[in-house]
């Protein structure tokens, strides 16, 4: 094999390594970014819904309290804005659904909420009602109770699937790191190989054969050098060789 | 010594490690596991370094012994590295250590695993660990060295490294013919196997792995519960068979497979080996009956596969042997210490040690009776020098001065004696598991950091048969 070779292949060898390296970590990257884009399309925009939908319901808990409490233009006006903030809420958490069992958890929010709505509707229609603490507790709250606990649970199970996907993504940033690692390692170690390669095939040769020529010049007498590998420098050899055989011939003469 | 001759050589063995790290990628992409990137990098990284020496270094006919000798302890310690380059990569459950633990378990045979979900592992990383076993098995050397253009001394030189020295001089084949037949029993017994278990109603996969790990008797297995996992009677014989096979002397197995019966008839370490199986089995059995299992068929099948499981020191498992009775796990340690005939890939001190060192024990006791008589160590009628009896018995006080002072250093650590002692016997054996902490059914992820460099110290010390090793750290040795 030539030396051009040779040293191509070393210096070729080296280039694929790092680019090995670098296209799996751009790869990682690429999927670490999808990762957190994901993170924030799929669970974050759930969960918040789903505080929208707990704060809304609460409002609207205190304005039926209000109304209760014989504070109806106050408790009225507040009643209706959560019920407009809880509606908006929902219909995020509809047209959001990625996880398993999110659909139904949705389906349950929508179901008790319509319970507890229909209780507040009846008791602001019927404004002459006679509706008292004990009615709240014994009707009202548990419909409240109901509808904040389902949005709970809406929450938690996208709390649960962003920790899930923020830990895929601490093991996706190892990812990316480790092959950087290896590749510098592994370069570090090619290097002195090469290194020791192109001195001991390279370097060394042409030595010998320069101190063969001036042991040639000053002795006239040209010491056989041998070269191991079959290339280049195995010709020079063998060229200076028979050019220090012409030249004694000559001299002879 | 010439380090450019040394490196192509390591480039060789590292080719073949990265043939295997290829086909695991492929395995792995087949079953779009997240085992793909990290193979396929340690592949290109392994072929790149194994290819660059070739291009630079012409090939030699010629290998000194310390050569040999060093090529042979490199090849061993960079495959481990390489290795676990695939582990580290992937990440999950592999620290720099337990990723190292995982490759020099699987290179040296061993079977010990850090793992607690192995299951967990996609299938291409999974294929790797069991291709681990199967490259250490045969030795990387004799492999590469099959299919090298090299020719005569080369391989001569390197096999002598490789190889047992109670192996060499029972091997009574040409050098040349016996990386042949090593190969061919090789190659013959995995295919064999993994038909046989195949038949059995194992997976395709399941199979290839479990024959992988048989025949290096390694242990390696992708299920959690090891061979326990398919409770298969069948399955269980076949790989009984198989282990007991492996933990024969090679060419012995190629003697009888030619059709020569009576070389394996006569051999009184294979019928010592047999006989000491048996005998264990029937002990074990008789301490489990009442005790871990009601039905004698019940207590012979657990016992058997343990026992040939660790005597052979492959390691698998189908019962949690350390709740056995303390007699049962008494006798098993004893296989643990003693493990297969020489010229297999099994472990530990050997068969044909211990059968020296008794028959050097009867020897004595005669001069004691006659101390002016002739009495030589006599293996199958044939007389045994004194530099090998003298050979057997300081390695056999090496051993266990080495099993001493890893359980002392592991008690220091706070591991508790019995894991200490039995996790030592387990990986100077290459057997792979212990009692305690690290069980059959459990795993050396318990076990402290430093602890596990002491293990897998063992593991390579076991493997390369203790002196092989401290030479390498002993550079004047290389002279």
């Amino acid at each position: 094999m030539r030396l051009r070779t040779k040293i191509l292949s070393g210096f070729l060898i080296l280039i694929l390594m790092l680019f090995a390296a670098g296209s799996w970590s751009i790869y990682e990257m690429t999927q670490m970014g999808s990762s957190v884009q994901r993170l924030l399309d799929e669970n974050y925009k759930s969960i918040n819904a789903a505080r929208m939908m707990m704060e809304a319901i609460e409002r609207q808990d205190s304005a039926v309290l209000l109304i209760i409490s014989g504070n109806d233009k106050q408790g009225k006006p507040i009643l209706a804005s959560g019920d407009e903030l809880f509606l908006k809420g929902l219909d995020t958490a509809k047209t959001n659904i990625t996880l398993d069992g999110e659909q139904a958890c949705v389906e349950t929010i929508e179901e008790s909420y319509g319970s507890f709505k229909n209780f507040w509707t009846e008791f602001i229609i019927n404004a002459n009602n006679n509706k008292d603490l004990k009615w709240y507790y014994q009707t009202l709250h548990q419909a409240f109770l109901d509808t904040k606990l389902s949005v709970n649970k809406l929450m938690t199970l996208n709390d649960q699937a962003m920790y899930r996907t923020a830990s895929k993504l601490q093991k996706r940033s190892y990812r990316v790191i480790m092959p950087g690692i290896v590749a510098i390692v592994s370069s570090v170690i090619f290097t002195l190989i090469f290194s020791y390669f192109i001195n001991y095939y390279m370097v060394a040769p042409i030595i010998k054969i320069t101190n063969g020529v001036k042991d040639f010049i000053t002795t006239r007498n040209y010491m056989d050098i041998s070269v191991e590998t079959n290339d280049e420098l195995s010709h020079l050899a063998s060229a200076v060789k028979e050019l220090c055989a012409i030249s004694g011939a000559v001299q002879k003469t | 010594m010439r380090p450019h001759i040394i490196l192509r050589y390591i480039g060789l063995v590292l080719l073949f490690n990265a043939i295997f790290l290829f086909v695991s990628s492929l395995i792995s992409a087949l079953n779009s596991d997240s085992s793909l990137f990290p193979l396929l990098y340690s592949a290109v990284i392994s072929a790149l370094f194994g290819t660059f020496p070739l291009i630079f270094v012409p090939p030699t006919k010629t290998i000194s012994n310390k050569e040999g000798f060093i090529i042979v302890l490199s090849s061993w310690l960079l495959s481990c590295l390489v290795g676990c380059i695939p582990y580290i990569l992937w990440g999950g459950e592999f620290s720099f250590t337990n990723a190292w633990f995982e490759s020099v378990s699987g290179f040296t045979t061993t079977g010990s695993t850090i793992l607690t979900d192995i299951e967990a592992l996609p299938k291409g990383l999974l294929f790797w660990r069991s291709s681990t076993h199967w490259i250490g098995g045969i030795g990387i050397i004799i492999f590469v060295l099959s299919v090298l253009p090299s020719i005569g001394s080369a391989r001569m030189t390197l096999y002598r490294s490789e190889m047992s020295s109670l192996a060499m001089n029972n091997f009574h084949y040409r050098t040349h013919k016996t990386i042949q037949i090593l190969a061919i029993i090789y190659v013959g017994l995995t295919f064999l196997e993994t038909l046989s278990l195949l038949l059995c109603g194992m997976n395709l996969f399941d199979a290839i792995t479990h024959s992988f790990a048989t025949i290096a008797t390694g242990g390696f297995s992708p299920k959690n519960l090891s061979i326990a996992f398919y409770k298969n009677l069948s399955a269980e014989i076949v790989i009984m068979i198989f282990m007991i096979l492996s933990g024969i002397h090679f060419g012995l197995l190629f003697v009888t497979i030619s059709g020569n019966f009576n070389d394996i008839r006569k051999s009184s370490i294979v019928m010592y080996y047999l006989l000491a199986l048996l005998i264990g089995t029937a002990l074990t059995a008789v301490s489990l009956h009442g005790n871990q299992f009601e039905s004698w068929t019940d207590s012979l099948r657990y016992s058997a596969f343990q026992i040939i499981s660790v005597g052979t020191s492959t390691g698998f498992a189908t019962a949690d042997s350390s709740v056995w009775p303390m007699f049962a796990k008494v006798l098993m340690i004893f296989f643990t210490l003693q493990c297969a005939c020489a010229g297999s890939t099994s472990g530990g001190i050997k068969v044909d040690r211990i059968v020296i060192f008794w028959k050097s024990v009867k020897r004595k006791l005669i001069r004691l009776q006659y101390p002016n008589a002739v009495v030589p160590v006599k293996v199958d009628k044939a007389a045994v020098s004194d530099e090998t009896v003298e050979m057997c018995l300081v390695y056999i006080i090496m051993y266990l001065a080495v099993t001493a002072v890893s359980t002392l250093v592991l008690t220091a650590l706070g591991t508790d004696g019995l894991t200490a002692f039995s996790g030592t016997a387990a990986t100077l054996g290459n057997v792979g598991p212990g009692f305690g902490a690290v069980g059959s059914i459990s795993n050396y992820s318990s076990i402290p950091e430093f602890g596990k460099w002491i293990f897998t110290a063992n593991m390579l010390l076991g493997r390369l048969e203790i002196f092989v090793l401290i030479m390498f750290f002993m550079p004047r040795s290389w002279r």
